[in-house]
């Protein structure tokens, strides 16, 4: 049995880069399938709540503003989300009018700034017809859509 | 003259709320007492109300380390109460998946190891390593913690060949560094003579005290569900159980430093024999009513989920036997003819998850020992009536 047989290791580390990033100045990308922050396209949206339905969390919540116009809300508490996409999952629609973000920073000094809401009017999609081409800029979280 | 120590809930050399209370004899450990309950979070309850598909991922949050056992335990007894078969390619990417969390969560144990022991340059270079692995499951999954990559009847994410070209090349660079770390830990004589004849565990009290995982085998009990029933992909792959027969830590550093070893080697399998095909089945709803009991090798030792189902759609009862409940009555015995300072190291080397073994909490009265059943809003109301009661607070009188 040797004495120190860590040493040379020891040695080599002193001149290596480190193996962390100066984080706030140098940032880490998350890769493609990271699951962010979830929102809605309501555009797309059939009002089928099966989001609302499979969240774990309770973070979805779907409520009616007038039921004659088939106008809804739909509140997503990401103060409870997880994150684990589970909705996007859910969403039958094609393209999926739930989708993620690759968002991480999302922390909030209050958790009520942590809402996301939308009002819309609930999409009719014909069936096998050409869905409407994804908008390039999908509507951020917490904006509102009317 | 023996005392009686308190070690936890909270402790600076215990990282984890469990209450342990040492006898003690000068410096030796007498006898230990473990008490649970100070993590409970009502989960099983909890599961009684969300359906199936919620159910997965409040399964997988009964622990951190272990997330992806508990939730693959839970998905393979659902399909079995469904009878549904995943396809091929669903199944090796989930066990690849959880071969990949073994390695994170025994190369986490090995530098948790080396820092009980006090070769903290050892816990930091196990611990830069481990991010490898890490950012391989954030690679796959999508996530670094809560990888939520399975579904009912497969797996929510597909690999492409630029993730197995990367997965193949982290591996190749663990492999090497786990080599060099075994090499280490039976050779470094500081660390050897720190952890060798710590925590002895004979095998005859081993299989006795039904512990489980790689602290059963560390004590020469060749035991592994992935071996005695095999489930989905194992039977398929080449491994071999890692045993070794010092029954004390250094056996338990060697086995999962081995174990790692396999683990990479079945990594590499499944990655190169990933089956072509689908990824997932469709799952219903609703499950037919029924029973099972689906085990699962979870890098800690065997778990357990019990289901039943009712025909609804969300489960009558979910019963989960962790594998740090297992091992308890073991650390008992490990911590026996033990001295005080080495209980953070025996306690360590069973790698315990507290928030895995906490399934129930009993209330016992102080004064009368009834087991009594109280409400939360009781407990509130007890809460507001003693905070009332409570003397004025004044400037804290010093009794000295």
């Amino acid at each position: 049995m040797k004495i120190a047989v860590f040493l040379p290791e020891l040695l080599r580390h002193l001149f290596k880069k480190p193996a962390t990033v100066d984080y706030p100045f140098e940032k880490l990308e998350v890769p493609p399938d990271f699951r962010g922050t979830p929102y809605l396209d309501p555009d797309m949206c059939i009002v089928c709540k099966a989001c609302e339905r499979d969240c774990p969390a309770e973070a979805i919540v779907i409520t009616d503003v007038n039921p004659a116009e088939k106008r809804f809300r739909m509140v997503i508490h990401n103060d409870r989300c997880i994150h684990c996409a589970q909705c996007v999952d859910s969403c039958p629609t094609n393209p999926k009018a739930m989708r993620m973000d690759s968002l991480h920073e999302i922390a909030a000094d209050d958790r009520h700034k942590l809402k996301a809401e939308w009002v819309y009017v609930r999409a009719v999609l014909k069936p096998k017809a050409a869905a409407p081409a994804a908008p390039a800029a999908p509507p951020r979280a917490g904006e509102k859509a009317s | 003259m023996s005392f009686e120590i308190p070690i936890g809930p909270q402790h600076p050399a215990l990282k984890e709320p469990i209450s342990l209370r040492m006898t003690v004899e000068g410096e030796v450990i007498t006898n230990a007492d473990i008490r649970l309950g100070y993590n409970h979070r009502g989960i099983e309850k909890v599961a009684e109300e969300k359906n199936w598909t919620q159910n997965i991922y409040l399964a997988e949050r009964i622990c951190g380390i272990c997330s992806h056992s508990h939730a693959t335990c839970y998905v393979q007894g659902v399909e079995k109460l469904m009878e549904l078969q995943p396809p091929r390619r669903g199944l090796y990417i989930r066990y690849l998946v959880s071969e990949l969390e073994r390695v994170h969560s025994h190369l986490l144990w090995l530098g948790v190891a080396g820092h009980e022991a006090g070769f903290d340059s050892f816990f930091m270079y196990v611990w830069r390593d481990r991010e490898i692995v890490m950012d391989l499951l954030e690679m796959i999954t999508g996530n670094r913690v809560h990888y939520a990559i399975n579904a009912i009847g497969g797996v929510r994410r597909d690999l492409d060949a630029g993730q197995k070209a990367k997965v193949l090349e982290g591996v190749a660079t663990l492999k090497k560094r786990s080599e060099y770390y075994l090499n280490l830990g039976g050779t470094e004589p500081s660390f050897v003579a720190r952890i060798a004849g710590v925590g002895r565990l004979s095998r005859e009290l081993a299989i006795a005290l039904c512990a489980t995982g790689p602290t059963a085998r560390a004590s020469g009990v060749a035991r592994d569900v992935r071996k005695e029933d095999p489930y989905a992909v194992y039977d398929e792959l080449d491994f071999e159980i890692c045993t070794a027969d010092t029954c004390d830590v250094l056996g338990r550093v060697v086995v999962r430093i081995k174990e790692l070893l396999e683990s990479y080697k079945m990594i590499e399998q499944m990655v190169r024999n990933l089956p072509a095909g689908d990824i997932a089945c469709k799952a219903p709803r609703k499950a037919k009513p029924g029973e099972v009991v689906s085990r699962y090798e979870a890098p800690r030792g065997e778990n357990i989920h019990y289901i039943r189902a009712n025909g609804t759609d969300r489960p009558e009862r979910l019963k989960v036997r962790a594998p740090t409940l297992g091992n308890y009555p073991a650390t008992v015995e490990m911590l026996k003819k033990g001295f005080i300072a080495d209980i953070p190291l025996i306690f360590a080397a069973i790698d315990p998850c507290i928030c895995c073994a906490e399934r129930a909490v009993a209330l016992i009265d102080a004064r009368g020992g009834e087991t009594a059943v109280v409400r939360m809003s009781d407990l509130r109301r007890q809460a507001i009536a003693r905070h009332l009661n409570a003397p004025v607070k004044g400037n804290a009188a010093w009794p000295l």
